[in-house]
């Protein structure tokens, strides 16, 4: 049974992932620190978004050479440079989703900080197991 | 817990996926490498990203992201841009209460040192010129208007750390300034959705919501091309729009999160003793 090297290296960046969802979901769940949760949850944020760059990943010409980028070159293309282009080039829909994702991220881990600072600031804490003990 | 039982979890977490690859890349549960060939979608998406032969299907832009960004799939990103537009909202709406003003003139020398200061006074100039150069050329290289708004809120952060509160509102970034840019950038974007359909009504023709390019039954459009230069369209006015409102919004939040703790305090506790 032989082993590739490639394909090797490549499933465990896919189980690394896999594993780093695992964490950052403990982190999100187990930790009781409000301002740990966030960053778990930009873990988790980054970690998905890895994952759907690497499902639109096309393994052209071979799976361990550089991939190419969705981006015309050419100003004026004729017609075989857009079919070569249409069969080389890797999924863009899966980047298209990402950017906007990442800039929506930022700015809901900064509306989840002024959150968390709201609640330090009013009760002093940001251990959640002390603040659901709280009576307003 | 004790630092050996953390390296043990770690190094038996390792071990995990790096036995589990060996064993799937053997062939465990049939595992392969990517393959050479995508989705018939995403082909469909290169194939009309950019062919003058198909141009009733064609978004006529070289980048097949801001492509799909902000054409084929216009509204996903409209809608996007109010997830965005609600939580920079809901952080101000938090912060209700407590002036952003900064204040009277602060006595003596405040911020960093002098040499921290002229760089950067330089590099803010730098970092704006990439910022507009992202979102300008979003419809032809890697880039736009998400990008170029997230690169150009750096400024005004290293600003309102470098120097100080005061500096920045009297260089007229304040709170309603950047609400009034952020607002402005999203009327934008709305007018740039309807503006192919508003023409094109006005001439009696037919259009479609968010058109760019013609479509079949809906022959009007804008022009991808100008003196020569590609524009994508709509693209082009989409990025420099989503940037004023990306950027405006980051830097709202910068200057509500530079506010003092004890100004913060000042209010809140003042609230709780009126009753």
């Amino acid at each position: 049974m032989a082993i590739n090297i490639n394909s090797y290296l490549f499933t465990v960046l896919t189980l690394a992932i896999f594993m780093n969802l695992a964490i950052s979901l403990y982190g999100i769940f187990a930790r009781p620190s409000l301002i740990k949760k966030i960053i778990a949850l930009t873990i988790l944020a980054d970690t998905a978004n890895t994952l759907a760059i690497m499902v639109g990943y096309r393994g052209w010409p071979s799976p361990s050479q550089p991939v190419k980028p969705p981006v015309l070159t050419v100003l004026k293309p004729s017609r075989e440079v857009i079919k070569e282009f249409a069969s080389t080039s890797v999924d863009p829909l899966p980047q298209a989703l990402v950017l906007t994702a990442i800039v929506i991220g930022l700015a809901v881990t900064l509306f989840l900080v002024f959150l968390t600072l709201q609640i330090y600031r009013l009760y002093g804490t940001t251990d959640v197991r002390k603040v659901a003990k709280l009576r307003g | 817990m004790g630092r050996w039982q953390k390296v043990v979890i770690t190094a038996s977490m390792v071990a995990f996926v790096a036995l589990l690859a060996l064993a799937l890349s053997a062939g465990g549960l049939g595992f392969t490498l990517p393959a050479g060939r995508v989705r018939d979608v995403a082909r469909w998406y290169l194939f009309t990203t950019f062919n003058p032969d198909l141009e009733l299907f064609s978004a006529m832009a070289p980048e097949g992201v801001t492509s799909i960004v902000w054409d084929y799939r216009g509204l996903d990103t409209l809608f996007e841009t109010a997830v965005f537009f609600l939580a920079i909202i809901g952080s101000v709406a938090i912060m209700r209460d407590i002036k952003t003003g900064g204040g009277s003139k602060p006595k003596g020398s405040t911020g960093l040192s002098p040499i921290v200061k002229t760089v950067t006074r330089i590099t803010v100039g730098i970092i704006l010129a990439v910022a507009a150069s992202i979102a300008l050329h979003g419809h032809l290289t890697p880039g736009g208007g998400f990008q170029g708004g997230a690169t150009a809120a750096v400024a005004p952060l290293l600003i309102l750390v470098i120097f100080s509160r005061y500096y920045i509102e009297r260089l007229g970034v304040s709170k309603n300034a950047m609400l009034a840019i952020r607002s402005l950038g999203l009327v934008g974007i709305a007018v740039t959705a309807f503006i192919v359909l508003a023409v094109t009504s006005l001439q009696g023709g037919v259009a479609y919501v968010f058109q760019n390019q013609p479509k079949p039954y809906a022959p009007a459009g804008m022009p991808y091309e100008v003196g020569g230069s590609l524009t994508g369209g709509t693209l082009l006015l989409f990025n420099i729009f989503e940037m004023f409102a990306v950027s405006a919004g980051f830097t709202i939040i910068f200057l509500l999160l530079a506010i003092p703790e004890s100004e913060v305090l000042g209010v809140l506790r003042g609230g709780e003793d009126g009753h």
